[in-house]
């Protein structure tokens, strides 16, 4: 019992470090754009199938960082096209276009590549490590070093570069940020291509774990739960529910689904988005927003 | 903005009420439907298509009430769809109630279960609803997954039966449909014009200053995802005294999201937008299967990608009208219809 926890919260871990990798990218184009972007998913997936691909012609290092730059343009095209004509539009044609940009992205991958689940080329670490009693997936312990190290690079990048002060500037506040020469075209496309990139390693990481299939997509919705439990434009409300939803996932979820109704791990973070939308909507550290009369 | 021909002067305020003010309406209405009640005779066994398009038209009505009347956006459409069509499958098979009283009883569990889901909509609005509504969505199929039909969800209807008659064939189906389908589509325009219609909007526009003005949000917004739950209760019910057989991949998120693209596409604030939009989705999404065995047997890799590219094909056009056309499908034809009354001149 306790060793099931205590491999759940260890696991759970390593899961929601990717989730929060994964949120961290879906929370800042919403900080930044106050899109809600329902495609997020399919940019996981279009990190997954793409790296997979690439990885059986390339050395996989090489293959990575083409599928990244793949994703930084992609993010880029995205919104040239597609977002800045639409700029202005009300809330409901923009989740609209993002769920189509899902729609397409996913068609192109499947298309492409088929619907089967694939594998990275072998020769990558697999196989468990046994730590104090308790079985850790090894491809669990890089992929959440592999996360520790790029949320610190986007930490560092946010604090220190002159792109992402100007990010956080708009993000703050829009209007003062263009008034003081910040170009607000350009953070959007920042805003677009970090999130590609960010879903991107989130889908090779996943990839790595489970393999890639059309159903990586929906994993961009448990992104979207750890968001909301830790508040939409919060950065480190997004690092902080996904931890925590991959830790409840896998703990909570994984209990009730071995001992109790089968599949219940697949709406846990359904769930909890109801819960923390009843009790706080605006999640653990997201800005509270008071109307009243 | 309704344009009017010249000359067509209103005379009493009933004839400036009316539905269909104009002759031009009042004749392409009338030719409209005597075409539906004639296609059986001009469509032969593409009847389906029709059927199909009637259904989820009555489905879109309701939700074009809620997104576009009432500016609540639901992703979740489809779970009450699932409610109103399990519900009439229960009903039908374990209670052995007659279809007809079936029918409205399934829109009206949906009802209730749209009015819960809406109590939360006082304090959650626009995206955060948004997510609420989807995640309602899971739950709904999760729960059906494994209540329904020894973990499958799938279960099976007998065939509709309206006094002595079973309605057993396609045409015979098609004819029940067209009447539910004409009465809805009518009350829903009904509705829009009403006291209620015009709370909605309000609602929709800016809802604290429909507050002030004495509208209640609580049974406003309630009263609208009732209203869109019944109407997708009885799409619901209709699709499974069609189908016969329904299983939960019937209503997963993408009928929702179909659901969403129809009434975008058709035209947000038009009473024929969801009629429009789902002509066009279902006309896109059938009229690619219908091909496809044509296509394979000249291209056979075409198999493998017809779904993926119906994807494609959908998520291109919902992008390019939204952007070339907000105002949707029914936008369009306004348009077309005051190029044609202007030509050549358009001025």
């Amino acid at each position: 019992m306790i060793e099931f926890f205590l491999g759940g919260l260890i696991n759970g871990l390593a899961v929601g470090s990717i989730y929060a990798l994964i949120a961290l990218g879906f929370a800042l184009l919403y900080k930044s754009t106050k899109i809600l972007n329902l495609a997020h998913g399919e940019l996981v997936l279009f990190g997954g199938y793409l790296a997979i691909a690439l990885s059986h012609v390339l050395p996989f290092p090489a293959a990575v960082f083409v599928t990244l730059l793949a994703a930084g343009i992609l993010g880029f095209a995205i919104e040239r096209a597609i977002m800045r004509p639409l700029f202005g539009q009300p809330l409901l044609s923009v989740i609209i276009v993002t769920l189509a940009l899902g729609y397409i992205v996913r068609g192109v991958m499947v298309g492409l590549w088929g619907g089967d689940t694939r594998q990275f080329a072998a020769g990558l670490p697999t196989g468990v490590t046994v730590i104090a009693g308790i079985a850790i997936q090894r491809v669990g312990i890089y992929s959440a070093a592999t996360a520790a190290a790029l949320l610190l690079v986007f930490w560092l990048f946010f604090r220190y570069s002159l792109v992402g002060i100007a990010m956080r500037a708009a993000a703050n506040e829009q209007l003062t940020a263009s008034t003081l020469g910040v170009s607000l075209r350009r953070v959007f496309a920042y805003a677009w291509a970090f999130a590609a990139i960010a879903g991107a390693v989130g889908g090779v990481l996943l990839g790595l774990w489970l393999g890639v299939n059309f159903a990586l997509g929906f994993v961009g919705l448990k992104a979207l739960a750890a968001v909301i439990l830790g508040g939409l434009d919060s950065i480190p409300g997004a690092i902080v529910g996904g931890l925590l939803i991959g830790v409840i996932e896998t703990t909570v979820g994984g209990y009730i689904d071995a001992h109790i109704i089968y599949g219940f791990k697949e709406i846990v973070a359904f769930i909890i988005i109801l819960l923390v939308l009843m009790i706080r909507p605006y999640g653990l550290f997201g800005t509270e927003h008071i109307e009243r009369l | 903005m309704a344009v009017r021909p010249a000359g067509d002067f209103k005379t009493s305020y009933r004839q400036d009420m009316a539905l269909l003010d104009t002759a031009f309406y009042r004749w392409g209405f009338g030719l409209l439907v005597a075409a539906l009640i004639l296609a059986p005779f001009w469509l032969g066994h593409f009847i389906f298509l029709l059927t199909t398009i009637g259904i989820f038209a009555i489905g879109a009505t309701g939700l074009s009430l809620l997104t576009g009347f009432t500016g609540q956006i639901s992703l979740g459409h489809a779970a009450f769809m699932a409610i109103g069509a399990y519900g009439s499958a229960v009903l039908t098979g374990n209670y052995g109630l007659p279809f007809l009283a079936a029918l409205p009883l399934s829109g009206v569990l949906a009802f209730a279960c749209g009015a819960i889901v809406a109590l939360p909509s006082l304090r959650i609005k626009g995206l955060y609803l948004a997510i609420a509504t989807l995640a309602f969505q899971f739950l709904t199929e999760y729960t059906i997954i494994h209540a329904v039909g020894q973990g499958l969800g799938a279960i099976s209807l007998r065939a509709p039966r309206i006094g002595p008659w079973v309605l057993r064939g396609e045409i015979q189906f098609y004819y029940l449909l067209l009447a539910v389908w004409l009465v809805s589509g009518v009350f829903a325009a009904n509705l829009i014009r009403s006291r209620v219609g015009l709370a909605l909007m309000a609602v929709r526009d800016r809802d604290y200053a429909a507050q002030v003005m004495g509208i209640n949000l609580l049974a406003s917004k309630t009263l609208a995802f009732g209203m869109s739950a019944f109407y997708a209760g009885l799409a619901g019910s209709l699709w499974a005294h069609y189908n016969r057989l329904i299983s939960p991949e019937h209503f997963t998120i993408v009928t929702s999201i179909d659901y969403v693209a129809m009434i975008v596409m058709g035209g947000l604030t038009s009473i024929w937008g969801p009629h429009l939009g789902a002509a066009l989705v279902i006309s896109l999404s059938q009229g690619l299967k219908i091909i496809t065995p044509a296509v394979v047997t000249i291209l056979p890799s075409f198999a493998k990608v017809a779904t993926p590219l119906r994807e494609i094909v959908f998520g291109g056009i919902l992008i390019l009208l939204l952007i070339w056309e907000p105002g949707g499908l029914a936008a369009l034809a306004r348009k077309l219809k005051r190029l044609l009354d202007l030509w050549p001149f358009s001025y």
